[in-house]
């Protein structure tokens, strides 16, 4: 652990992208504390800008506090990013590592439906299945979960393939292991690193889906998120261009952070591939 | 002939500006961009009613008489019409020498075919403006004699040619309505042709050489560009690409700015009195949480109308004060009532939800309810947003729901799954065309849009209906309507919120469009460019 932490945090890029990762999920986890209102209440000071009536980042058009907004929205926006993709990592392992291991039909049954999922673009194949199902952060999730698992699924299948005939693997064999253990206590541990780098990877791409829907107008109107507040905020960029900047600031930053981390954990798991930089 | 033309032209001329109508003298010539939101789905103003259809087909098509804009009626097909001493017997004296953009003569019996036919069939609002109809004789081609079953004083304020547009029977006899070619090719009477249609970006019409007007069109073109992103519709029209947006195509806070930034933009509320629209939240009176009069009355109690106009509508609108607007305070109808608080009164909201036996509980929520919303653009979204924060005040938890149009259409007019419906409902010229859709026993229509899907049924409303449907004495029609509006503030299916003040955004030198009570849904013959 200590040697990961060393190589982790040889990248200072990945340490500054912690650092302000952990800045925002102390955000979420505080946001009840610093704004106990419903994020959704308005006030009599629509468009206030930064600062005025008391607004750190202003209001938007019926005087919600957008300061308040971003606190609340960072909680939805780092879960839908975190459970979307366990979701569609679990999915994505499950597809991989059966076609992987057993080849032949199987494979081919598995990959050509992947390849389905994956003909579609995918923004616009949530945008489908959003709009199906009624928006509802559910919904989202959903569409989300659906328009990323294949990645992973190609990923470990790949993985999958290359270690199944390894000496170890094949040790087990003789051993008389049964499939399901050989894949998931022996081939699996070996392949978790590309894994974890993609699924930290995933967080920012589910992040970034659920704001463009909810800018599309397509979130759930019950629930605050950055997108839907940069969504309602749009129309009003000439004149309040605090509505949209602040949230999109945010989530820059906490997308970079992601991608960031995400980086430095690909350089502490596979430190052979670090000669590249 | 060019000699006499031209005189006739210029006494024309020499008329209009005499009348004030217009300061400088009009030019002929130039094209005319400008908005339409959304793209319509077909050119059948005869079958739809909705609005981006109307920016464009009464252009092709003519009414048989126009509105000024003191409501007064302007020949347009019909050059006159006389209404006998008993109203059962309407004869329109129609114009001579009209044709349609394909050449045939323009007769009566187009008029004949168009009432009996097309609009009392499959109008939207037909049946109910024609329904004292019940035929139309032609005794010769330009006079077309409506025999009526009771007086229907209200059918004279449905003439215009978004309403009632004049088809042509060539076109259309002997085919099913709804599905004939017509609609995607519109041939008309109108001052432009139809020309071009190229899906997703617009519809091109050009002048019509031998409209019936002498001099008219000015315009040599007419194009509506479909936009669908509303900051470059706003960027479109101040960069002067488009001259005219109406139906607030250009959102309400960027015409506010772009009137104030800009001296070549300005904006107006002209042009829609005919149309007299009203927001209003639909209740589902037979199952859910609403089915006791009281809730409604409390939640229209709670609601500060003046906020939402303020706020979400940036100050155009005014607040309901009663089932009917208060544009038909010029005919004696409308009358304010109780339970219309223009800025909203939670403390007696909540005590009326007391008295009325619902108890808060440990969370202070003494009910939960679902909250459709009309899915228009995000201005009605904030308005949903708004009003689940003042429903959460008084007790009432409300969820919203968001979906695309025909989903929602689906929902609210079809299956009648919906507890609360945000949405606009145009009140029109009279409250026969445009209010007793709303709350009619016999406008509970399975699967027609935009009638009674509260399904609130009440005999006694029905009979005062029917008799101000009929009335022909003024002082009399409007006893009646004032016992229905004390009916409606108590019973409240439908609670309005305020009358919408939609806001036509146009460059200045885009001129002579706005004579017309019907606005953006007018002809545009007159207009021209500076």
């Amino acid at each position: 652990m200590t040697e990961f932490w060393n190589r982790f945090s040889c990248n200072r890029q990945a340490v500054l992208g912690l650092i302000i990762l952990g800045c925002v999920i102390f955000l979420a986890s505080i946001a009840n504390l610093i704004y106990p209102n419903d994020p959704f209440l308005y006030s009599r000071f629509p468009l206030s800008g930064p600062g005025e009536n008391g607004f750190l980042l202003g209001s938007d058009s019926i005087g919600r506090d957008v300061a308040a907004g971003i606190a609340h929205g960072a909680k939805t926006s780092l879960l839908i990013g975190l459970i979307a993709t366990i979701a569609a990592v679990f999915i994505g392992v499950i597809f991989g590592a059966l076609a992987g291991y057993y080849g032949g039909l199987v494979d081919d049954i598995l990959m050509r439906v992947t390849e389905v999922f994956q003909t579609i673009p995918s923004f616009i194949f949530a945008i489908l299945l959003v709009a199906i199902m009624k928006p509802s952060i559910e919904s989202v999730v959903i569409a989300i979960t659906v328009v990323s698992w294949p990645a992973v699924a190609r990923l470990v299948r790949g993985e999958f393939l290359a270690l199944k005939n390894r000496e170890f693997v094949q040790a087990c064999h003789t051993l008389g292991m049964g499939d399901l253990r050989i894949m998931l206590a022996e081939i699996l541990p070996n392949c978790l690193s590309p894994i974890i780098v993609i699924g930290s990877l995933m967080v920012a791409t589910a992040i970034l889906v659920e704001s463009g829907l909810a800018f599309l107008g397509l979130g759930d109107p019950n629930v605050m998120s950055w997108g839907f507040i940069i969504s309602d905020g749009r129309s009003m960029l000439r004149v309040a261009w605090w509505i949209c900047t602040f949230p999109g600031i945010a989530i820059l930053i906490t997308v970079l952070a992601i991608n960031l981390v995400g980086e430095g954990l690909n350089d502490a798991l596979n430190p052979r591939l670090r000669e590249r930089n | 002939m060019k000699t006499h033309k031209f005189i006739k032209f210029a006494l024309t001329t020499a008329a209009i500006s005499f009348s004030g109508a217009a300061a400088q003298a009009q030019q002929a010539g130039g094209s005319l961009v400008f908005l339409v939101q959304p793209e319509p789905p077909t050119m059948a103003g005869y079958v739809s009613t909705s609005g981006p259809i109307g920016l464009l087909g009464p252009k092709i098509y003519d009414g048989l008489f126009d509105y000024d804009n003191d409501g007064k009626m302007v020949p347009m097909l019909a050059e006159s019409v006389d209404v006998s001493d008993d109203g059962k017997t309407v004869t329109f004296n129609l114009r001579k020498g009209v044709t349609w953009h394909d050449g045939e003569a323009f007769t009566s019996e187009d008029v004949q075919f168009t009432i009996m036919d097309v609009l009392k069939k499959v109008h939207p609002r037909g049946p109910n403006s024609f329904k004292e109809v019940m035929s139309i004789d032609t005794p010769d081609e330009h006079t077309a004699v409506f025999n009526l079953e009771n007086p229907a004083p209200y059918m004279l304020r449905a003439l215009s040619s978004y309403e009632s547009p004049i088809v042509p029977k060539h076109h259309l006899e002997g085919q099913d309505i709804k599905s004939a070619k017509l609609a995607n090719s519109p041939v008309g009477t109108g001052p432009f042709i139809f020309n071009e249609w190229k899906k997703g970006q617009y519809i091109r019409l050009d002048k019509n050489e031998n409209y019936w007007k002498e001099g008219r069109p000015y315009l040599d073109r007419i194009v509506g560009r479909f936009v669908p992103d509303a900051s470059t519709r706003a960027a479109a029209m101040e960069k002067g690409e488009v001259l005219y947006a109406a139906y607030n195509a250009v959102s309400n806070v960027e015409a506010v700015r772009l009137n104030k930034e800009k001296d070549n933009i300005s904006v107006t509320t002209d042009g829609y009195s005919m149309i007299n629209p009203m927001a209003l939240i639909e209740f589902n009176t037979k199952e859910g949480p609403f089915t006791d009069a009281a809730v409604r009355r409390a939640i229209s109690t709670a609601i500060d109308r003046q906020y939402m106009i303020d706020t979400i509508f940036f100050g155009y609108g005014k607040p309901a004060t009663s089932a009917l607007s208060s544009n038909f305070a010029a005919t004696g109808l409308h009358a304010s009532m109780p339970n219309y608080p223009a800025t909203g009164d939670i403390a007696t909201a909540n005590k009326i939800l007391d008295d009325a036996g619902y108890k808060k509980d440990g969370d202070g929520v003494r009910m939960t309810a679902m909250f459709d919303l009309i899915p228009y653009g995000e201005d009605w979204k904030r308005g949903g947003q708004y009003i689940q924060q003042v429903l959460g005040e008084i007790g009432i938890k409300v969820e919203l729901r968001y979906e695309d149009v025909p989903t929602w259409l689906k929902r609210i007019y079809h299956n009648y799954d919906f507890e609360m419906n945000l949405n606009y409902f145009y009140q029109l010229s009279d409250p026969v065309l445009g209010v007793h859709r709303h709350y009619g026993s016999n406008m509970i229509r399975k699967g027609t849009h935009f009638v009674n899907s509260s399904r609130y049924s009440n005999p006694d409303l029905d009979t005062l209906l029917s008799a101000g449907m009929t009335e022909p004495n003024a002082e009399k029609r409007a006893a009646v309507y004032l016992e229905i509006q004390n009916i409606l503030a108590n019973d409240m299916p439908v609670v309005n919120l305020f009358e919408l003040e939609f806001l036509t955004v146009y460059n200045t030198k885009f001129k002579g469009a706005y004579g017309s009570a019907m606005g953006a849904y007018a002809s545009f013959g007159d207009a021209y460019i500076d």
